[in-house]
């Protein structure tokens, strides 16, 4: 029964993919486009440090106070996915502390493919591939690829390098996704930094509006490679919709 | 042994030993694998792996103890219909460091957000509703008394569950074999029951055993202000 949520909260926005994809730096970018016109904060889940949440507040794009840190015990996907509290318990605090906060970014301490958010932690969420990871990587699919509510294929300035065919990337993603956007970003593309700034525009006013209902891409994807595999977890998956945790 | 008040729900036995498994279940969503029980910063600071199974001991022996009694205590207080104020103030006079109190603090708003799921209804966890932090010994007295576990079962609750949090917790931060990790932890079984004895009876706040332990308070202190950590406490 998906039910809609209400822009009585702040929006919670996940930002997940491989490591070093550019998830950061896309955070990073977010705000210093939005943090004039939004009241943003950030929830880093690093897996060893506080690397992230430093980076992000030495980039001076957002007051360091509304840049937090979440320890996961080594298991970044646990709190993403089947144990959310200290994720949310942080989105309640930087809310309270912050009030109001109208857009609360959420990166994963990705390391893989199969991460994706649960619905009762993030309203929306971008899964970010770069190019050096290779042309083929939009292919081998995963929940998050194939049905995150955006995928970025970031670093497109480094296709040149990498012998990458972005085009070519974005029409095998879009098609994987059946049709869910798709936008090709590198921070050296200021037109691609305006259509990805467009869209979490969209996000939060369709939040505002009371329009979004929180998709679940699905659960961690088979380790199969195996077109077939893909086929069903697409099949088993594609409709999955939950509530959100509307209890705080 | 202990008082065994029954709750208001009257649960039978059966339904209470599912509910004690549920609450010792580390896949219960209340953020338990954000913890070491101080674990991290004293291996950091040099304690011997093997003395893991002495490690758990002292903190059985003091602050779990402590913690243990609070619980106890606040759950007689919520089924006779009384508050827990005072009760979680005893427990911080006797937890000195603040980042030990913070720790528990986190950890208790994480189980009042399961408790409101699982007991929408119950009056005994009106209370923290009331609290913007109450501590985890606090929150867990509450939902003993929601839940209907007895005094005894709470205190091996909460000293089993300091054990397999450091038990597991080492395993991610010190080379070890999961088989043996497990069985350090059958191995203080009677250090947990132990402890039945000495608190599960409790009812006033000053009787809370005060058992400071300065080495670990130090560690605690220590882990808050470092930026390389796997466990938030
Ligand atoms: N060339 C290029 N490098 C980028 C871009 N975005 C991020 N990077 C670099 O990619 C590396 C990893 O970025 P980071 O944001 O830390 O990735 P994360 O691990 O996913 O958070 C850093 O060295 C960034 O400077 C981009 O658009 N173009
Ligand atoms: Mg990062």
């Amino acid at each position: 029964m998906p039910e809609s949520v209400r822009g009585t909260r702040a929006l919670r926005l996940g930002v997940c993919g491989p490591v070093g994809t550019g998830k950061s730096s896309l955070i990073g970018l977010l705000c210093r486009e939005l943090a004039d016109r939004l009241s943003l904060a950030v929830i880093t889940n690093d897996i060893y440090t506080d690397e992230d949440a430093r980076m992000l507040r030495a980039a001076g794009v957002l007051a360091p106070e509304r840049i937090r840190a979440v320890e996961t015990g080594a298991c970044p996907h646990t709190a993403i996915r089947d144990d959310i509290t200290a994720n949310l318990l942080a989105v309640e605090d930087l809310e309270l502390d912050f009030d109001p906060v109208e857009l609360i970014l959420v990166e994963s301490g990705g390391d893989n493919l199969t991460a994706t958010f649960s619905p009762a932690l993030v309203d929306t969420q971008i899964f970010v591939l770069d190019v050096a990871g290779g042309g083929d990587v939009v292919r081998k699919g995963g929940p998050g690829i194939s049905r995150a509510d955006l995928l970025v294929i970031n670093k497109t300035d480094l296709a040149e390098h990498v012998d990458v065919d972005v085009p070519r990337m974005v029409r095998e993603g879009l098609a994987e996704r059946d049709h869910r956007p798709v936008i090709a970003l590198s921070r050296k593309n200021p037109d691609s930094i305006q259509a990805l700034k467009a869209w979490v525009l969209t996000q939060v006013d369709s939040f505002a509006a009371g329009a979004l209902v929180p998709q679940d891409p699905g659960p961690m994807a088979p380790h199969g490679h195996g077109d077939a595999t893909d086929a069903q977890d697409r099949e088993g998956h594609h409709q999955h919709q939950n509530v959100p945790a509307g209890d705080r | 042994m202990s008082s065994e008040l029954t709750s208001p729900e009257h649960p039978s036995p059966g339904i209470t030993e599912l509910l004690l498994m549920l609450l010792a279940d580390a896949r219960l969503p209340t953020s338990g694998h954000t913890q070491s029980g101080g674990l991290e910063p004293a291996l950091r600071d040099g304690l011997d792996p093997s003395r893991l199974v002495e490690y758990c001991r002292t903190r059985l022996a003091t602050v779990t103890l402590t913690e243990a009694a609070t619980a106890v205590v606040c759950r007689h207080r919520a089924l006779a219909g009384q508050g827990t104020d005072d009760v979680e103030l005893a427990w911080a006079a006797r937890t000195p460091s603040d980042a030990q109190r913070a720790a528990s603090r986190a950890m208790g708003r994480a189980y009042r957000r399961l408790a409101r799921h699982l007991w929408p209804d119950a009056a005994v966890l009106g209370e923290l509703e009331a609290v913007r932090h109450p501590s985890r010994p606090r929150a867990l007295g509450l939902v003993a008394a929601a839940g209907g576990l007895s005094g005894g079962q709470l205190v091996r609750l909460v000293g089993y569950d300091d054990v397999q949090t450091v038990v597991s917790a080492s395993l991610k931060l010190s080379p070890g074999d999961p088989m043996k990790a497990a069985g350090w932890v059958l191995g203080l079984r009677e250090d947990i029951e132990s402890m039945v004895p000495r608190c599960a009876d409790l009812v006033d706040p000053h009787l809370i055993p005060a058992l400071s332990a300065p080495l670990m308070e130090a560690w605690a202190q220590d882990h808050a202000a470092t930026t390389r950590r796997l466990f938030s406490a």
